[in-house]
């Protein structure tokens, strides 16, 4: 898990989960439950990709993100060759099969109604860690998690689409350039979001069908996703951005550093894409319209603390040794009831209630995300 | 990485010609509706103690529906454990649980090797949290346990053409089965949970054919509907009212939260009927 296992105490511990646990929370590092730690973060960096980004947060941990995109023919659902000839005969045999009323066969027939869907497989993306294998299992579930936010909607994949022979394949590399100080995903997010915002493909001279021909003025390169006025101003739709939230306690906590998940009662990570209304122009807040798009939990590392001992069970403090053994019912009874002040790894999960309640803070109407997206506008591309 | 001490099969899919009728009708004859209650799962056959030399095993099938066009899910959960690490391993508290999904190479229509994908090794991610929770890992201190899953049929289409698309929707399923079957093992191997731990799916679909709008089934299986907006796989402890893990997956508007609290609420459900299956069986073992 890339959320590595903290090195406190038990004490330690227990001190930060009620401290946190109070009426406003008490955070190691003085932030305000919402808050996040500042970043610094910047675009275009990378003069060999297609977009780029970089973050770099206050507590030292530092992403790079890098796009990179390539043409490829598009596969039909019915051929793996990737032989030309055979793959046009297809593509006419399969449109008339359309004609005759076959069954939709991949996206060859789908001019007709406009979906003009792409495919999932256009999109890849490879997280690295530094000091985690690549098949690690914290690796794969956060590449897993952020490729399921970008391809929730369809609208990147739409984008991708040349004609329908062609395709733009797109490939995203983040890496983490320090080593991970805290759960990378809000890092790892953010600089996915802006890298992305910051890429532009090659202007299309071509049309319909032939074979793809670019225009080599770098210059006259449309961003990926376009701007409300050519090639300044906002961007009208927006890459999803995952948000890390827990709960301790009664309080919901936003963006926590290692220390504070480790004390965490639930942990989710939330996706939201921003499209806004394509019928309202206006620049001001009111007009984003958020999108759920995906919400799992994260295996909180303090399921992984070590339990504190209790003065009444310590041997050291007077408890008589050995008889907790002889009563097992009343062991267990024992084991399982808090006492104050002694650290306790949260037992089983959290309350539907208190999932939704987490879920309901990050979508609320300016609220946090909307403050993040505001921060990432302030960013200036390239 | 290149599997190369094994004879692979090819690796693309392989597809049986199918040929037209003369009178073949338009795709929708050929889709499959759903003929079950929106609130009702599929029917469950659950059996533990299926593998003698695990220490708990269970195996679980899920009815195939639709005559056919779709196959059922069946699993089989092997758990072993607990057991002493080896020397090396640094003091652990806790018990150290590991767990392992994998689809057998013939589990659906496109082949899986043998080394896991990331999908497979997600999923594995998945289940590890929502066990986690159930057990009480503080009663084997210095010890592990290593849950193994292994999918020897996918829920899957079998038809040739809407393949392509669907494949996503389907791990939620599969997930969802396995917590199922993993919970009926880990109790069948004695290992201490403070509950028995149950997966449910819920999904917000819209159906084919008329502007239906979109209603919230439990279970859903892909091919039955036009497309599904989203979807929500929940691991529920059913006496202690509470999630472990919960992957939710999908296009929802913000402003809707009902519509998200309510698909939530619905895999609860699914979890629940799962449960009920689940404890009939343990009684089962019991008695």
């Amino acid at each position: 898990m890339a959320s590595t296992q903290t090195l406190l105490s038990p004490a330690e511990l227990a001190y930060l989960h009620s401290s946190l646990s109070l009426t406003p929370p008490i955070r190691p590092d003085g932030r305000s439950s919402t808050q996040f730690r500042p970043l610094v973060a910047e675009t275009g960096i990378l003069p060999g990709t297609n977009g780029s980004a970089r973050i770099c947060f206050a507590d030292g941990t530092e992403a790079i993100v890098g796009v990179k995109a390539e043409v490829e023919r598009t596969k039909s659902a019915l051929t793996t060759t990737e032989d030309e000839t055979v793959h046009r005969l297809e593509g006419e045999f399969v449109e008339g099969l359309a004609g005759a009323g076959g069954n939709s066969a991949g996206n060859i027939d789908e001019e007709d109604n406009d979906g003009l869907e792409g495919q999932n497989e256009w999109v890849e993306l490879s997280v690295e860690i530094p000091g985690y294998r690549d098949d690690d299992s914290g690796t794969v579930f956060l590449s897993a998690l952020l490729t399921e936010a970008l391809l929730a909607d369809g609208n990147l994949t739409k984008k991708l689409r040349i004609n329908t022979r062609f395709h733009w394949k797109l490939y995203l590399d983040i890496l983490l350039i320090s080593p991970p100080l805290s759960y990378p995903l809000p890092l790892l997010s953010l600089t996915t979001h802006l890298a992305l915002l910051s890429t532009r493909l090659p202007r299309l001279k071509s049309e319909g069908d032939e074979d793809p021909f670019f225009d080599d003025d770098w210059a006259a390169a449309p961003y990926l996703y376009p701007r409300e006025n050519g090639t300044s101003g906002k961007a009208t739709l927006r890459p999803p951005i995952s948000l890390l939230v827990m709960a301790v306690g009664n309080n919901i906590i936003f963006d926590p550093a290692k220390e504070e998940l480790a004390v965490a009662d639930v942990a989710l990570a939330v996706s939201i894409g921003d499209g806004k209304d394509n019928n309202s122009n206006a620049m001001d807040t009111d007009t984003r319209n958020l999108r759920l798009l995906s919400v799992r939990t994260i295996d909180p590392p303090s399921r992984l603390t070590p339990p504190g001992v209790p003065n009444a069970t310590n041997t050291a403090y007077g408890a008589a040794a050995g008889t907790t053994a002889q009563k097992q019912p009343e062991a267990r009874a024992a084991e399982s009831e808090a006492v104050e002040g002694v650290w306790k790894p949260p037992r089983g999960g959290a309350k539907p209630l208190v999932m939704a309640a987490l879920v309901q803070k990050v979508l609320e109407k300016g609220g946090v995300t909307d403050e993040v997206l505001d921060a990432l506008d302030a960013v200036e591309l390239e | 990485m290149a599997d190369r001490r094994r004879i692979n099969g090819p690796a693309g899919a392989t597809l049986p010609p199918v040929y037209l009728n003369e009178d073949a009708q338009p795709s929708d004859d050929s889709k499959i509706s759903r003929t079950r209650a929106a609130n009702a799962i599929r029917k469950l056959y659950l059996k533990t103690g299926v593998t003698p030399s695990a220490s708990g095993s269970a195996y679980l099938e899920i009815e195939a529906p639709g005559g056919g066009a779709v196959s059922g899910l069946k699993l089989s959960c092997t758990v072993h454990g607990p057991r002493s690490l080896p020397r090396s391993t640094p003091f652990s508290p806790h018990i150290i649980l590991s767990t392992h999904v994998k689809y057998a190479p013939f589990a659906t229509k496109q082949r899986h090797g043998y080394l896991r994908d990331p999908m497979e090794r997600d999923l594995g991610t998945h289940l590890e949290a929502a066990l986690r929770g159930a057990i009480i890992a503080d009663r084997w201190p210095k010890s592990g346990v290593d849950v193994i899953i292994s999918i020897i049929e996918g829920d899957q289409d079998r038809q040739t053409s809407k393949s392509q698309e669907l494949g996503s929707w389907e791990t939620m399923n599969a997930l969802a089965g396995c917590i199922t079957v993993a919970s009926a093992a880990l109790a069948d191997a004695g290992i201490d949970c403070v509950d028995t731990i149950a997966g449910g799916v819920a999904a917000l679909v819209k159906d084919a054919g008329d502007n239906n709008s979109p209603r919230i089934v439990i279970d859903p299986i892909p091919l039955e509907h036009e497309k599904i907006l989203s979807a929500c796989c929940v691991a529920y402890l059913p006496t202690r009212d509470e999630v472990t893990n919960l992957w939710f997956k999908g296009d929802l508007p913000a402003s809707d939260m009902e519509l998200y609290t309510q698909l939530v609420e619905t895999g609860i459900q699914a979890a629940k009927s799962a449960n009920l299956v689940l404890v009939e069986c343990l009684h089962e073992t019991m008695g």
